[in-house]
C-alpha cells in the first residue's frame, strides 16, 4: 500500500454492512473523525452483492477457508505497554454455513475451453501479487479492453427489448445498455470454470444434440457475468420504512435508484397468483368475484385504522390473526391473501399482530407504486455503499482489504485506547463500532444464534407469466407441514440490474431449522424444474426452469443483546449482520440506537447542504497561503433555490 | 418539470490516484480557482457548472472521488450512471500512470458500457519533472479507445477544453441515442430516485 493510515481518529469503524455504513454517515456528518474498514475486499459484508463470478469466488473463499494457514500476524510485543491489554479479534468469517452449488444449464459448450481456462488461472496469481486490487474485481475482467467490443452472439429474441434500460433520473438521455448485452469477454470465463471442480459434479449432463436456439448455457451466464448483482441477503425497502426515510432525510437517496416491486404473487393449491392489493387491483381483479371484492375493501379499510374499531377485535384476543380472518366472513380464497401475501406473517401470529402488518402494508401502498415495496436498483448492496460514500464525502476514511487483529483495552479504565492492524500499526480513537463476525469465539462464547437459510437461483422465466416480462415480484410461500417456515420468494427481472437479459435472478429466504438446502429443496421444486429435465420433454414446460442454483446459512446475530459478549469496553459498540426479516428496519434502528448512545446531543444523518448552494470562502479572493489549510470550508448560501437537489425526478413521469 | 433551464445534463465522475490533481481540475473548471496545498474536500459532493454550447444549455454534475481512491475502496455506486469518466495521472508521477489498467478494470466492472472515458495528464506546469512522456500516454490511451488530453489545473491549461469537448460527445453521443431508441420516455416503474416529491399518496 502507497500510504499508511493516519493514527488517529474519534471513531474506528470495522465492517461495512448496512448498520455499521449508516453510522459511519452519521459520525462523519457530525464532524468526527472517521475511519471505515473492512478486511474482506468489497462493500457489505453479508449485505453485499455480486456480480456473478463475484459470488463463485465468494463461494471458493469459503470453500477454503478451513484450508487457509493462519496468517503471519505481525508481533504486536512492543505496541503494548504493561498498562494495557489485548482483545483478539477473529481472523476468519464463520458466518456463512452450507454452502452447495447446482450447475443445470448445460455446460457443453465450455468444454473446449477448458483447456485454456485452467491456465488462464495460472496466470491470474502473479496479477493479482502485483496490485493491491482484489482478484474478485480481476476474475471478471478483460484482459484487454478491445475484446469487449467483440461480437458475441445472442439468443435471438432479445432485440426489442433494449428500450427496457432505467432512465438514470439525472438525464435525460437514455443510456442504452443494448450493446452492453451483446458484449462478452471470453477472460470472464476463465477464472471461475478452473476453480469450481466441486460444483461439477453437480452438474446435470445435457444433450449436445439439443437446438441451441434460446438456449442459455452456463457459459452465457459466465460472460454476461457483470450483468449479475446478486444479493447475499434479500430484503426490500418498505415505502415507509425507516430507511427509505432516512434515505430521504440525509439525501443518501441521491446515490441510489429505485424500482418498484410490480407484484405481490401467492402459491396457493399448487398454483401461483396475483394478489390485488391497492384499491384499483381490487377492483381490476378478474380472479375475485363481485362479492369478494367487497369483502375484501372492507376488511382492508377497516385495518387502516383498526385502533379505532376495537369492538371488531376486542372478543377475539384469544385467537391467532388466521383464526381471527375466518370469522370475518372471507373466503378461504381472500384469507390466504390477506394471511400470506399482505400480512405475510406465520399462520400463528397474534390478532393485533396481524393487523398491524396489514396496516403496514396498506400504508405503504401508493406512496411510490401499486405494492409497498422498493428495490434498489444493482442490488440491495448498493445501500450500505451508498452510506460510505455520505461517509467519506464529509471526510471519512475507507480502506478495504484491512484486517484489524485486536483491540488495545486500558487496564485501568477498561476503556478500549485503539485497535492494532495487520502491519502492527496502532490507530487511537475514542469509539469503535465492530461488526460481530469480527468478534473473537472468546468474546461470543455465551451467544447463541439464529440461522437463516437463503436460495439463489437463475431461472429462465418469471413464475407468473404476464404482458410484460419485467417484473419484480414477492411470493410467500406458507410452510407444508404446520410448524415449518414460511419461505419468502423475491423475483428480480433483468431490468433490476441484478441479472441478464431473458433470465430472472430469485431469491428464497427462510429462518433455518436445517441447512438451506434442506430447508429450501422442497419450494425450489415446487416452483421450477430443472433444466435439462425439461429439455427431452416436448410439451412447453409451464414451470420456469432452473439454470444455476446456490444455497448457503447466514447467521442471523440480529436478536444478540449486548451484555451476552465478554469483557467488551464500554466504549466497544457492536452492529449485528442481516436479520432474516423482509425490510431493513432493525439495521437502521440499530444504527439510530448506537448513534444516540454514542452521541446523545447530535442530529442522527440530517440533510447535506445542497451542493448547488455551496459557495466556498474565498470563492472571491485569491487562496490562501499553502499549508494553512488543508480542508475546503463550505458555507451554504441560503439565498439560492434550494430544489435542485430534486431535479433529477424532474425527468421522472408521474 | 419544465421548470429547469438547461437542454442536457450530465453526470461526469472523475477517478484516477489521489494527488493527481482530480478536485483541482473540478474546481478550477467551476470556480475559476486553483487552490494550492489542498487536502482532502469536505463535504462537497458534486460540483455543477452550466455551460452553453452552439446555443444549448448544458449542466455538467461533476463527481469527485471524496478520497475514497486513496486506499483503493472506492464505492461501486460511484460508477453507476455516470455518462463520461475522466481518469486522471500525474505526468510527474509514474506511479499514477501505471495504476491506470487498475482504473481501467474498475470502470469495466463498474461503469456502463456506455461511457465516454477520457484521460487527462495533469500538470503539465510541471513539466521539467515530468516522468510520463506525451507518447507513451497517447499511445496507452489509443490502445484502450480513449480520448487523451494533457491539462494544468494550475495555469488552465486545457481544463476548459477538457470539459467543453467532453460536453460536446456528450451531447452527440445523446443525439445519436434519441435516434435511435425514438421512444426515449421512460417506461412506467423504471428506475426512479426517491424524494419527498416522487410520493403520492395511497386511494
Amino acid at each position: 500500500m502507497a500510504e499508511s493510515l493516519p493514527t488517529e481518529f474519534d471513531v474506528v469503524i470495522i465492517g461495512t454492512g448496512l448498520p455499521e455504513s449508516i453510522l459511519a454517515a452519521a459520525c462523519s456528518r457530525t464532524g468526527q473523525r472517521v475511519l471505515h474498514i473492512d478486511s474482506r475486499s468489497y462493500y457489505g459484508g453479508n449485505w453485499a452483492s455480486f456480480s456473478f463470478s463475484g459470488l463463485l469466488s465468494w463461494v471458493k473463499e469459503y470453500q477454503q477457508d478451513s484450508d487457509i494457514e493462519e496468517e503471519s500476524t505481525v508481533s504486536r510485543q512492543g505496541l503494548i505497554p504493561e498498562t494495557e491489554e489485548a482483545i483478539a479479534l477473529r481472523k476468519k468469517d464463520e458466518t456463512i454455513q452450507h454452502i452447495e452449488v447446482f450447475c443445470y444449464a448445460s455446460q457443453d459448450q465450455d468444454t473446449e475451453d477448458n483447456v485454456e481456462e485452467i491456465g488462464a488461472l495460472q496466470r491470474n496469481p502473479s496479477s493479482v501479487a502485483s496490485t493491491t486490487i482484489t482478484e474478485l474485481d480481476s476474475a471478471c475482467l478483460p484482459e484487454e479492453r478491445q475484446s469487449y467490443f467483440t461480437d458475441y452472439e445472442m439468443p435471438a429474441n432479445h432485440t426489442q427489448k433494449s428500450d427496457k434500460e432505467i432512465s438514470l433520473g439525472i438525464t435525460d438521455v437514455e443510456e442504452s445498455l443494448e450493446k452492453e448485452k451483446d458484449c462478452g469477454d471470453n477472460t470472464c470465463i476463465h477464472t471461475i470454470l478452473g476453480g469450481h471442480k466441486d460444483e461439477d459434479k453437480h452438474t446435470v449432463e445435457d444433450n449436445t444434440g439439443q437446438a441451441k436456439k434460446n438456449r442459455i448455457t452456463f457459459s452465457h451466464i459466465v460472460k454476461e457475468g457483470r450483468r449479475f448483482n446478486i444479493d447475499l441477503v434479500s430484503k426490500l425497502l418498505y415505502s415507509q420504512g425507516l430507511l427509505i426515510d432516512l434515505l430521504i432525510k440525509s439525501n443518501v437517496s441521491r446515490y441510489a435508484e429505485f424500482k418498484n416491486v410490480t407484484r405481490i404473487l401467492a402459491f396457493r393449491e399448487g398454483k401461483v397468483e396475483q394478489v390485488p392489493c391497492s384499491r384499483a387491483d381490487v377492483f381490476n381483479s378478474k380472479e375475485l368475484t363481485m362479492v369478494e371484492k367487497r369483502m375484501l375493501m372492507k376488511f382492508l379499510t377497516f385495518c387502516l385504522d383498526y385502533e379505532q374499531h376495537p369492538d371488531e377485535y376486542q372478543g377475539f384476543r384469544q385467537c391467532s390473526f388466521s383464526e381471527y380472518l375466518k370469522t370475518k366472513k372471507l373466503t378461504p380464497n381472500l384469507q390466504h391473501f390477506i394471511l400470506h401475501s399482505i400480512a405475510m406473517t406465520e399462520s400463528s401470529c397474534t390478532i393485533i399482530d396481524g393487523l398491524k402488518a396489514t396496516k403496514k402494508f396498506l400504508q405503504c401502498l401508493g406512496r411510490f407504486g401499486n405494492t409497498p415495496f422498493l428495490f434498489p436498483v444493482y442490488g440491495q448492496g448498493e445501500i450500505p455503499q451508498c452510506f460510505c460514500r455520505m461517509c467519506a464525502v464529509f471526510g471519512g476514511i475507507y480502506c478495504l482489504r484491512h484486517k484489524i487483529q485486536c483491540f488495545v483495552v486500558d487496564k485501568e479504565s477498561g476503556r478500549c485506547k485503539a485497535i492494532i492492524d495487520h502491519f502492527g500499526q496502532r490507530i487511537n480513537a475514542k469509539y469503535f463500532i465492530v461488526e460481530d463476525s469480527y468478534l473473537s469465539e472468546e468474546t461470543c462464547s455465551n451467544v447463541h444464534y439464529k440461522q437463516i437459510s437463503r436460495a439463489v437461483l437463475i431461472t429462465d422465466q418469471s413464475v407468473l407469466k404476464a404482458d410484460s416480462d419485467q417484473q419484480i415480484s414477492i411470493l410467500l410461500v406458507p410452510p407444508a407441514e404446520p410448524g415449518a417456515c414460511a419461505v419468502r420468494v423475491t423475483e428480480l427481472c433483468s431490468s433490476t440490474m441484478t441479472c441478464m437479459k431473458d433470465t430472472y435472478l430469485v431469491h428464497l429466504t427462510c429462518s433455518s431449522s436445517k441447512t438451506a438446502r434442506e430447508d429450501l429443496e422442497s419450494v425450489v421444486n415446487k416452483l421450477f424444474t430443472p433444466y435439462a429435465e425439461t429439455e427431452t420433454n416436448k410439451e412447453e414446460p409451464t414451470k420456469p426452469r432452473l439454470l444455476w442454483a446456490l444455497y448457503f446459512n447466514m447467521r442471523d446475530s440480529s436478536g444478540i443483546s449486548r451484555s451476552s459478549y465478554n469483557g467488551l469496553p464500554s466504549n466497544v459498540y457492536v452492529c449485528s449482520g442481516p436479520d432474516g426479516g423482509l425490510g431493513n428496519e432493525h439495521a437502521v434502528k440499530q444504527a439510530e440506537t448506537l448513534f444516540q448512545e454514542i452521541f446523545p446531543s447530535e442530529e442522527f444523518c440530517p440533510p447535506p447542504p445542497n451542493p448547488e448552494d455551496i459557495i466556498f470562502d474565498g470563492d472571491d479572493k485569491q487562496p490562501e497561503v499553502p499549508g494553512t489549510n488543508n480542508i475546503i470550508m463550505a458555507t451554504i448560501d441560503s439565498s439560492e433555490e434550494s430544489k435542485n437537489l430534486e431535479s433529477p425526478e424532474k425527468h421522472l413521469p408521474h | 418539470m419544465s421548470m429547469e433551464d438547461y437542454d442536457f445534463l450530465f453526470k461526469i465522475v472523475l477517478i484516477g490516484n489521489a494527488g493527481v490533481g482530480k478536485t483541482c481540475l473540478v474546481r478550477r473548471f467551476t470556480q475559476g480557482l486553483f487552490p494550492p496545498g489542498q487536502g482532502a474536500t469536505i463535504g462537497v459532493d458534486f460540483m455543477i457548472k452550466t455551460v452553453e454550447i452552439n446555443g444549448e444549455k448544458v449542466k455538467l454534475q461533476i463527481w469527485d472521488t471524496a478520497g475514497q481512491e486513496r486506499f483503493r475502496s472506492i464505492t461501486q455506486s460511484y460508477y453507476r450512471s455516470a455518462n463520461a469518466l475522466i481518469l486522471t495521472y500525474d505526468i510527474t508521477c509514474e506511479e499514477s500512470f501505471r495504476c491506470l489498467p487498475e482504473w481501467l478494470r474498475e470502470i469495466e466492472q463498474y461503469a456502463s458500457n456506455k461511457v465516454i472515458t477520457v484521460l487527462v495528464g495533469n500538470k503539465i506546469d510541471l513539466a521539467e519533472r515530468r516522468e510520463v512522456s506525451q507518447q507513451r500516454a497517447e499511445e496507452f490511451s489509443e490502445a484502450q479507445d480513449m480520448y487523451y488530453l494533457e491539462t494544468s489545473a494550475k495555469e488552465s491549461d486545457n481544463v476548459e477544453k477538457l470539459f467543453l469537448d467532453l460536453a460536446c460527445r456528450l451531447i452527440s453521443e445523446a443525439r445519436q441515442n434519441t435516434l435511435v431508441n425514438n421512444v426515449s420516455s421512460p417506461l412506467p416503474g423504471e428506475g426512479k430516485s426517491i424524494s419527498y416529491l416522487t410520493c403520492c399518496n395511497f386511494n
